[in-house]
Formats: structure tokens, C-alpha cells, sequence
């Protein structure tokens, strides 16, 4: 497969994954924003907009417009409609390499997101265009799944949304966690809710909301699809078997840093965290991402071509 | 005849009824009502559909091409619009003992013009002996000094050719055009074929319908015909600009066809003289570049430094031999719309043959005699820049204003080299269905694609392109020309 | 006359640069007058060197270099022997330009006739023209033509060292009346192409020696021209030292311009500002050159082409044997 083309696919998945976290993020905050409450909305929207990983004066600006700006605004790098925008376009790149019911979707989806986004203002409800973009992701998702060969173009896809998904769970926990002076039960739904794993977490540990048990489940648990350690397994899962295919390559040192990433988490205990000062961990966790992501694009996208000469 | 007669009296509403044979040739009817005999079939299908079968194929043929994405992109404000390709629902049909004259025809002008690119860029013989002036080659757009003395593999210049055919009042074919250095629109003709086949499946087998459908193997085996000896498996890949080409959906439709890599230029990398792409499994080296961008955007060091969308040191590997390019650079000095002028000489000077297929009377604007005569007559002329494809810098005398000749007279004084006349032509006029309900005529042109590796294969068929706006003789899709399938009978 | 010359090119950057393509038009021509017993060819960053002979009939010489780097040093030592030119005819008549016509009618120099990207017609080359009183053929011949233009431009223009870019185009000097040895050789062809003289542009190097007064830079590449004059063929004329070219003209490449004989074009990825460096030593000689610690700095030279072509000679060689 051509590197330009995998680049694509794996931007493409990338800025998708990035923009359906957002909006889960904000789906299940939007009514707390609502409720006047201790803490106040000011409070609550920095610790979105710091569990989005988002700087500048979208943290401190009046929260209602901040939402809409995060989703609608083209011209914002992260908004929701930028993301998108972005994915569309690396798959316009790559059109004849992924399905047209791929192609359309997302086409179809961007359309969708821009027009309404016009017509969004403060006032209305953004709630609605966050779940038309769900429902797109979705769908996205599955058409990916059921149209295009389980093969290499479809592991780079992979790769792109559970890097993605390793980075964005573990910034929207350091939030939580690090700093986790006047959290009540409502911000412990909502981190759950975040992940679309409240319903998950219920039926392992019933709806007793204990800080240790959400870490738990959202650092550690293998099975449920938003956890960092599900998003590791895929990831390495997805590397070796991009490993199998590149056989020609040396692969040894992205396995090796996945490998590390992966059991890390496996052979963890949460109470051997959980005592301690979180933030190094998540920030320790982010970083290995970060180093794993420019070993891809190292390795696979951008490598020097002397080192193809190299005798 | 009886038939006929019977069977619009049987539906009641003969799709035909405002059909007028015109001073043109008609490839349908000798005269009114009386259909050539490669069309009878056709004709007598019309007649027993009736306007709600007609709009029902229609719009079946409609929602087939949308749902293939047989579109190209027009540009106008800023990014380019995608549109489905406009092509009507009535087949153009070719007699066998016609086609042997146009394959015969095409084969011999492909041979000759072969040649006659390699004396350019070589010996220059015919030059030498007076048959074309020198001046004519070296004022060409499109001549690239680079290219002499360059060994190109098998001496294959021109491996795809699309040439535009038309057919005079006489019915006889000429050739209006040669398109040597990147032709298009093979797969218009291909996709339209399958929707047709859906559409008239019984058609088919009646006329006895030859197929076209081997052209993508045809033209891999000519691709890999031209591949370095000693590489066994040689890697062919297909270069495009890139999704922003009017022509992006053909070659990602070729691509996949021949299965072969469709690269960018930013993909190819060359080192040490070799052609490698970019995958993600290392360095591939190329061997063969079935390339879709122009000469000047192929390599920056030879040609526009800054043209992206080649790699830098192509052409001194295709000079050293080790990768090679379809077609070749520099045949724009051979489809020069002054060079065609003389392509019936190069026929004759290289074959020592008679040319089989004529050319359009063409007058050349560097001729001074000729130049007079053309501009005390502009109205009953076309005139074309030659160097301009797509139907653009032309006027076309009978359709033109007194200013449009007086600033066309002014340019080809400033820049005779530039231009070229020719008389108006009547186009033959072929049946398009109009309003989805009736049949009317319409300006007709065909073209034939011609492959040339170790032996010259021409898939019978080609593209023919209609003008769809009533009255036009302009066929080009970028101004209201769509495309018809081209049925060419067994026998 | 013998002469080694050395030709030192580096380019730095000021950040790395990768996939460095390059061409160069250093080797020395082997035709009439001159001969090239042997080219050398230093490259660093080390690369495999590569050689064809453009459709002009210059060397070019190319190479790449993948990897990151922050200079790229170019050295080319040749070994010529140039001749002592023939004597020119003081005057040749003004039959010769029937004769010039009859020799463009039958040979192909329409190339060398025509305006080039460089050496062009405009409204400040007619009035230099007129100014010279050079505007037709009627009152010299060919040769005179050349000689007046030769000695007009020498006359009409300062030499002034980098008072113009490798790609200003000529209506800089004409404006100025300054210019470098490039300028005044366009000048000099897009004048005499007017009068219907074939004429090619040649880069190359001068020899100075003390006994000549030469305004071109000494160090330097330089340019001149040569025109077509019946009976004598190819003749070189130097306008920026008023010199008909002899025995210490040294020439590289010919073509209809600069635009096709330039001695280094590149194409390169990375964004840097980029310094170049030329130096150029012509030394009257019976050997190559010894390396020189002036010129060849603290690199350690690889000799790929070197290699290369006495692999190439000896593999023809062998091929000989095995036929005889």
C-alpha cells in the first residue's frame, strides 16, 4: 500500500475518532451546563474544556458559547465541524482506496454537520446536531467494517481511531482524576456517560458511583470499546498484524513500544495507581502514545529514503 | 418500408415523427423513414417501445451511470463541480466493412506518426528532404529538445491514441484530429458500454454487437510490453495529478481495472537513477508509468521547476532506460494542429502508402497565400489555435460576429504560426433522444482508441461524442457535448 | 596550451535539506579547437555520480542525495588543451551574407536564429541597435557585423560584479548600461540574431594572465558567444572583454541561452535560504592538478565517477576482446 494512501486512512480515522469524543464529552455535560449548581458552570466548563485537551480562551469565555464554538465553529481547529471537515478531505484523497458507501457516509455527514451548523445559533439546541453526528459516526463505523477488505488499509484505520481513542480517554481522565476536588455523583455520570460506558459500568459494579471503581473500569477493564486498555490491545493487535504484512520492515521497535504500552496496563492493579498522584501516569501514558504515533509515521508514512539505501 | 409504416401505426406516437435527415450525412437514415441497414434493429426496437418504455430506459440509464460515479469535474468558481457525464440513450452503430476501413486507417496514421516522432527526435530526415519545414517542428508548442536523440523502448512514442474521426456528406470517415500525447474519455466508452448491455441485453445479440471489454488488458499488455527485458514482473502504475483532475474518476477507473497502483507524483521518488514508489512496506521500484500529466508537470529539473506533481530526476531515468513512459514525451509535436496538415505527407514519405483515411482540408496561417484567402473568407471558415484542445481558441465562421472575425483576423495576423482554418464541416448527424420522449439528429463525432506496444490493438468501438445542444457542432464535454455508445457489428 | 582548471561549487543551507536532485554543465567540450583528456568530479555528501550528453552535445553530469544536509560541495578538475585560434580576415565581403543564407538554408540552425528566453528582442534592444547603427546588414559584413557589436556592447556597457541575478533578464542592463559577462553575451546574440547570424551562447572559463587587461572577474565562470560566419564556421566573440576567443577561452557548454547551459541546477526538498559559493581556477598546466588545500577545504572527496568510468572502459574493453 502506497504510504500516502495509509497516511490518509489513518488521518482520516484519526480526525473521526476525535470529533465523536468531543461530542460524547459534550453530550454528557450539556445538562449539567444547564443546571445552576455548585460548582458552578464556569468550574464545570473548565474541566470540560480541560478534559478535551483544549487551551487558550476557550476555557475561560462564557461556557454556552464555548459549546457551540467546539461544535460548529470552521474556523476553530477542534470543533466537531473542523474534524470532520479534515477526515473528508484525507478521504477524498484516498477515494478509490475506501468503499463509496464510506465515501458517501462521511460526504453525506459532512453536508449534513455544515449546513446545520449554519443555521445553529446559542440559543438553539446543539444537542440535536450532536446526535446526528453520532448516528453518522456510526453508521460510518459499520460500513467501514462490512465494505472494504479486513486488510492492511483497514488495520491503518484501526490504528488511527484507537491511537486516537488511547489519547483522548487518558486526557479526559487526568481531568477527572488529578484534580479531583469537588467532583460529585453528577461528574462521575458524566465521565461515564462520556465514554458511553455508564450502562457498562452498572452491570459490573451496580450503580454504586466509587471513584476507584470508575477508574478501574475506564483505565483497565479489556472488554468494553472506551477504555484505555481495550484501545492499547487494539492497538497493538493492529500493529502486529501491519508488522505481518510490512514483513520486510524493521517493525521490532514500534512492537517493542506497544508491547510495553499494552502490558503496562494489563498487569496493573488499580490500587497500585490509584494511591498515588495520578497525573504523571496519564501524562506518562499520553507520552507513550505521542512517541507511538511518530514511530508510525516514521516507519510507515514519512521514512527517510536514505534508509532504504542504507547497505 | 412495411414494417416500419405497421409498427408506428401499431404504437400510435413513431418517436421518430419530427426526425429530419439534414444535408449532413445521417448515420441512421438514407432518408426520411428509411433506416441504413446496421440500424433496422435498432429502428424497429424504437418503434414498438413507446415514450413510457423510452423514459423508462432513460432513467434507468440515468441512475446506472449516477450509481457507477461516472462523473468529470467542471470548473467554474473556485472548486471544481462534480457532474455526471451527459450521454444519450440511442447507440451509434458502425458497419463492419466500415470499421475495417477506420482500423486499417488508424493503424497505418499510428505507425506513421511513430516514426515520424522518432525522426524528430532523431536523424531528421524529413526535414532534410523538404517535406515539412523545420520551422514547423521547432515553433511547436509542445517540442520538446529534451527528447533528441532520448532512446525511447521499441521506439514506441505514441502507445494510446485517441484520434477524432468524422464522417463527411459523402459518408466517408476523415480524421480530424490526432490526440497523442494524454487522450481521454476510454472510459466513457467502457462504463457506457455496461449500461447499455443492461439496458438492450437482447439488442445486443440480435446486432451481433462486437465487445469492447478487453480494452483495459489490452492496454496493460501494451504497458507491459514496453517494460524493461530483464524485469519479469515489471511494476506498472498509473501517475495522475490527483483528485483535483477533470479526468481524476478515469484514472482511478483504469487503475482499478488493470489493477495496477495509481500513484501521485508526490509517491514517486527517484534515486541513483531508478523510479521507486512510496509503500508503506519501503521503496517499490517502477518500471513502467502509464502517466496521465502533462510533459511540463512531469519532472521539475527537466521541465517547470515548479510543477508538483512529478518527481524530480523522472526524465533522466527514462532517458537511461530504467523506467519508461506511456506515452512518451514531446508527441505533441506530431497532434500539432499545423503538423496534422501534413500528416497524409508522413504517411506517404515513412509507408510509401496512400493515406486510407483522409484529413480535413486544412489551411495553414504561416502560409502566406493561404492566410490571405482564409481572412478575405473568414466567415465560411473555422479557425482553431493550435496549440488549444477541449473546443477552446476557435471561431467558427458561419456562427461568428463581424467583431469575433475582426479580432480573430487580429490574432492570426500577430501570431500566424499559431493557427490554422479549416471550412465548416457537417458533421454527420446521428439519432439523441430528446425530451426523453422523441428522436431528433444530432452532430456526431467518433473516437477510436488505438494501443500500440508490440503490435497496434484497437478495440472496436470508441467514443462518440454528440453535440446535444440542436444545431451545434461543438462535441467537447466542457461545452454541451455528451457521449454515445459505439456499436460496431460483427458482420 | 594545457590548462587544469578546477571549478569549486558549494551551496550551504540554512537548515537541512533532503532529496537533492542535480544537474551539472561543468565538463569541458571536446571539439575543433579544444580538447578534455581528463574530468574529475568530487561530491559532497558522497553520491553516485551519473553522466549523459545533452541534444546541445554538453556532459551533463547528475546525481541525488537522499538525506538531510546543510551544504553540498561540487568540485570538477579537467585537464584541456585548447588551440591557437586561426587569423580572421580582416573583412570578408559583402557576398557573405548570401553565402551566411545559403548555409542557414541548408543546415538546420534555426535554434541558434531564433529569440531565446534570455537573448531577446524588446523596444531597449532595437534602440541599442539603432544607437549602435547596427540595425541591418547592408553596410558590413558578417564578420565586421560581429566585430563592431563585439566592440559596441565592450564600449556601451560597465562591468559591474553582481550588478544582475543569473535570471535578470537583459532589459536590466540595457536600462543600466551594466551588466556581467552573461548580459552582455545575450545582448550581444539577441543583437546579431537580428541580423539573421546564427549565434549560440558558451559558458565556460577565462585564462588570465598578466598580459591581458581583462575586465571579467578572474575566479569566476564566464560567458561569451559564437556566431556562424561563412567560411570560418563557429567563431567566439567575448563583449565583456572586447576579445575574439582564442587559445584562453575554455568552453563548457553551448546552447541558445543561459536557460540551457547553466553549470548547476537543482531541485531540493526542505525550506532553507541557501548560500552558494563558486570558485574557479584555471592554471596553465601538463598535469591534473594536485589537491589543493585552498580549494579543497577540509572534505574528503569521493571519487564515484571516477570509478564509474574507468569500470565503463574497462568492461568496453573486455567486451572487445570477447568479440575479437
Amino acid at each position: 500500500m502506497l504510504s500516502r494512501v495509509a497516511d490518509s486512512l489513518y488521518w482520516m480515522s484519526r480526525y473521526l475518532e476525535r470529533a465523536d469524543h468531543c461530542s460524547r464529552v459534550l453530550e454528557a455535560n450539556y445538562n449539567l451546563l444547564l443546571n445552576p449548581s455548585k460548582p458552578s458552570r464556569e468550574q464545570r466548563w473548565h474541566r470540560i474544556s480541560a478534559s478535551l485537551g483544549l487551551t487558550g480562551d476557550l476555557g475561560s469565555a462564557d461556557p454556552q458559547t464555548s459549546l457551540v464554538r467546539l461544535i460548529a465553529e470552521p474556523r476553530l481547529a477542534s470543533s466537531i465541524v473542523s474534524c470532520i471537515a479534515v477526515a473528508r478531505e484525507n478521504a477524498s484523497q484516498v477515494r478509490e482506496q475506501i468503499s463509496s458507501e464510506m465515501w458517501e457516509r462521511l460526504n453525506q455527514l459532512y453536508h449534513e454537520i455544515t449546513q446545520n451548523s449554519m443555521q445553529m445559533t446559542v440559543d438553539s439546541e446543539p444537542l440535536r446536531l450532536i446526535t446526528l453526528f453520532r448516528e453518522g459516526t456510526y453508521r460510518f463505523q459499520g460500513v467501514t467494517d462490512s465494505t472494504i477488505n479486513h486488510g492492511e488499509g483497514w488495520h491503518f484505520i484501526r490504528l488511527g481511531r484507537f491511537l486516537e481513542r488511547a489519547c483522548g480517554l487518558s486526557t479526559l481522565l487526568d481531568a477527572y482524576f488529578s484534580t479531583a476536588a469537588g467532583t460529585d455523583d453528577l461528574d462521575w455520570v458524566a465521565l461515564l456517560t462520556s465514554c458511553s460506558a455508564f450502562e457498562a459500568y452498572c452491570k459490573v459494579y451496580t450503580a454504586d458511583l466509587k471513584p476507584e471503581a470508575v477508574a478501574e473500569f475506564l483505565l483497565l477493564n479489556p472488554d468494553f470499546p472506551f477504555t484505555v486498555r481495550h484501545s492499547t490491545e487494539q492497538m497493538h493487535n493492529t500493529l502486529h498484524a501491519l508488522a505481518n504484512i510490512a514483513s520486510a520492515r524493521k517493525t521490532s521497535t514500534i512492537e517493542r513500544m506497544v508491547g510495553k504500552l499494552q502490558s503496562s496496563l494489563a498487569y496493573t492493579q488499580i490500587d497500585e495507581i490509584m494511591p498515588r498522584d495520578l497525573h504523571p501516569f496519564f501524562t506518562d501514558v499520553i507520552g507513550q502514545c505521542h512517541r507511538l504515533h511518530a514511530a508510525i509515521h516514521e516507519l510507515y508514512f514519512e521514512y527517510p529514503i536514505e534508509s532504504m539505501f542504507e547497505v | 418500408m412495411a414494417t416500419t409504416s405497421h409498427s408506428a401505426d401499431r404504437t400510435g406516437s413513431d418517436p421518430f415523427s419530427a426526425y429530419q435527415v439534414q444535408s449532413a450525412y445521417d448515420e441512421m437514415f438514407r432518408s426520411h423513414g428509411r433506416p441504413r441497414t446496421q440500424y433496422r434493429a435498432l429502428h424497429t426496437r424504437l418503434l414498438s417501445m413507446g415514450p413510457d418504455e423510452l423514459r423508462r430506459c432513460k432513467q434507468e440509464a440515468d441512475l446506472s451511470f449516477f450509481n457507477q460515479g461516472i462523473t468529470f469535474t467542471v470548473y467554474g468558481r473556485g472548486e471544481g463541480i462534480e457532474q455526471i457525464f451527459p450521454h444519450d440513450l440511442l447507440p451509434r452503430i458502425i458497419s463492419s466493412a466500415e470499421w475495417e476501413i477506420i482500423d486499417r486507417g488508424l493503424t497505418q496514421r499510428i505507425t506513421a506518426l511513430n516514426i515520424f516522432l522518432k525522426d524528430v527526435y532523431h536523424e531528421r530526415h524529413i526535414v532534410r528532404d523538404g517535406i515539412i519545414p523545420g520551422e514547423m517542428i521547432y515553433t511547436c508548442k509542445h517540442f520538446r529538445r529534451q527528447m533528441r536523440g532520448v532512446k525511447v523502448p521499441r521506439d514506441v512514442y505514441v502507445s494510446v491514441c485517441g484520434t477524432d474521426l468524422i464522417r463527411m456528406p459523402d459518408g466517408k470517415f476523415v480524421v480530424l484530429e490526432d490526440n497523442l500525447r494524454v487522450p481521454s474519455g476510454v472510459s466513457y466508452m467502457l462504463t457506457s458500454r455496461r449500461v447499455m448491455k443492461q439496458i438492450f441485453p437482447l439488442l445486443f445479440r440480435k446486432c451481433g454487437v462486437r465487445p469492447i471489454e478487453h480494452y483495459s488488458q489490452a492496454l496493460l499488455a501494451t504497458l507491459r510490453s514496453l517494460a524493461p527485458e530483464e524485469r519479469s514482473s515489471p511494476m506498472i502504475v498509473l501517475l495522475t495529478p490527483g483528485v483535483h483532475n477533470s479526468a481524476y474518476f478515469e484514472h482511478t477507473y483504469l487503475a482499478r481495472q488493470m489493477g495496477i497502483e495509481l500513484v501521485e507524483g508526490r509517491d514517486l521518488v527517484v534515486h541513483d537513477n531508478y523510479v521507486y514508489m512510496r509503500n508503506t512496506s519501503g521503496l517499490q521500484r517502477v518500471d513502467v508509468i502509464y502517466r496521465r500529466v502533462d510533459d511540463d508537470f512531469l519532472d521539475p529539473l527537466a521541465f517547470r521547476p515548479d510543477s508538483a506533481l512529478g518527481a524530480a530526476g523522472l526524465f533522466n531515468a527514462y532517458r537511461a532506460g530504467n523506467v519508461v513512459l506511456a506515452n512518451a514525451l514531446g508527441n505533441g509535436v506530431a497532434d500539432d494542429k499545423a503538423i496534422y496538415a501534413y500528416v497524409p505527407d508522413i504517411i506517404r514519405y515513412y509507408l510509401g502508402e496512400e493515406p486510407i483515411l483522409d484529413n480535413v482540408e486544412t489551411y495553414l496561417m504561416i502560409d502566406q497565400k493561404q492566410r490571405q484567402h482564409v481572412c478575405d473568407n473568414l466567415e465560411k471558415f473555422v479557425v482553431k489555435a493550435v496549440g488549444e484542445s477541449g473546443g477552446y481558441g476557435m471561431l467558427i465562421g458561419p456562427h461568428s460576429s463581424s467583431e469575433q472575425r475582426a479580432l480573430f483576423r487580429e490574432r492570426i495576423l500577430a501570431d500566424p504560426r499559431n493557427y490554422i482554418a479549416q471550412p465548416t464541416l457537417a458533421l454527420s448527424t446521428a439519432p439523441c433522444l430528446v425530451d426523453d420522449e422523441h428522436v431528433e439528429p444530432r452532430h456526431v463525432d467518433l473516437r477510436p482508441y488505438v494501443l500500440y506496444g508490440d503490435k497496434v490493438t484497437i478495440v472496436p468501438g470508441g467514443l462518440t461524442r454528440v453535440a446535444l445542444r440542436k444545431g451545434s457542432l461543438v462535441v467537447n464535454s466542457s461545452q454541451g457535448g455528451g457521449s454515445k455508445d459505439t456499436w460496431v457489428l460483427a458482420s | 596550451m594545457y590548462y587544469a582548471v578546477r571549478h569549486f561549487t558549494r551551496f550551504r543551507y540554512s537548515r537541512p535539506v533532503w532529496q537533492s536532485v542535480m544537474e551539472l554543465r561543468m565538463h569541458p567540450r571536446s571539439e575543433h579547437m579544444q580538447r578534455c583528456f581528463t574530468f574529475q568530479l568530487s561530491v559532497s555528501p558522497r553520491a553516485r555520480v551519473f553522466r549523459y550528453v545533452d541534444h546541445l552535445g554538453n556532459n551533463v553530469h547528475h546525481f541525488d542525495i537522499p538525506a538531510p544536509h546543510k551544504h553540498l560541495t561540487i568540485v570538477a578538475d579537467a585537464l584541456v588543451e585548447v588551440d591557437a585560434p586561426i587569423e580572421l580576415p580582416s573583412s570578408l565581403g559583402i557576398e557573405a551574407w548570401q553565402e551566411l543564407d545559403e548555409m542557414i538554408r541548408h543546415e538546420d540552425y534555426w535554434d541558434m536564429l531564433q529569440p531565446s528566453h534570455f537573448a531577446r528582442s524588446s523596444p531597449e534592444l532595437e534602440q541599442l541597435a539603432r544607437d549602435f547603427g547596427i540595425t541591418e546588414r547592408n553596410t558590413f559584413d558578417p564578420l565586421e557585423a560581429l566585430l563592431l557589436l563585439n566592440e559596441k556592447v565592450y564600449n556601451g556597457f560597465n562591468y559591474v560584479k553582481q550588478s544582475t541575478q543569473v535570471d535578470s533578464p537583459i532589459e536590466d542592463a540595457l536600462r543600466s548600461r551594466q551588466g556581467v559577462c552573461q548580459d552582455f553575451a545575450h545582448i550581444t546574440i539577441a543583437l546579431a540574431r537580428n541580423l539573421r547570424i546564427p549565434c549560440r551562447y558558451v559558458s565556460g572559463y577565462l585564462y588570465h594572465d598578466d598580459l591581458h587587461a581583462d575586465r571579467s572577474a578572474d575566479g569566476a565562470t564566464h560567458a561569451w558567444l559564437e556566431a556562424l560566419i561563412p567560411g570560418l564556421g563557429w567563431v567566439g566573440f567575448d563583449p565583456t572583454n572586447n576579445l575574439i576567443a582564442g587559445e584562453r577561452h575554455i568552453r563548457t557548454a553551448v546552447g541558445r541561452d543561459y536557460a540551457d547551459v547553466p553549470p548547476t541546477v537543482g531541485v531540493l526538498k526542505g525550506s532553507a535560504a541557501s548560500d552558494l559559493q563558486v570558485r574557479v581556477r584555471v592554471t596553465p598546466s601538463d598535469a591534473i592538478l594536485p589537491p589543493d588545500q585552498e580549494l579543497a577545504s577540509d572534505q574528503e572527496w569521493s571519487r564515484f565517477l571516477e570509478r564509474d568510468q574507468q569500470a565503463e572502459l574497462l568492461q568496453a574493453r573486455q567486451q572487445q576482446q570477447q568479440q575479437q
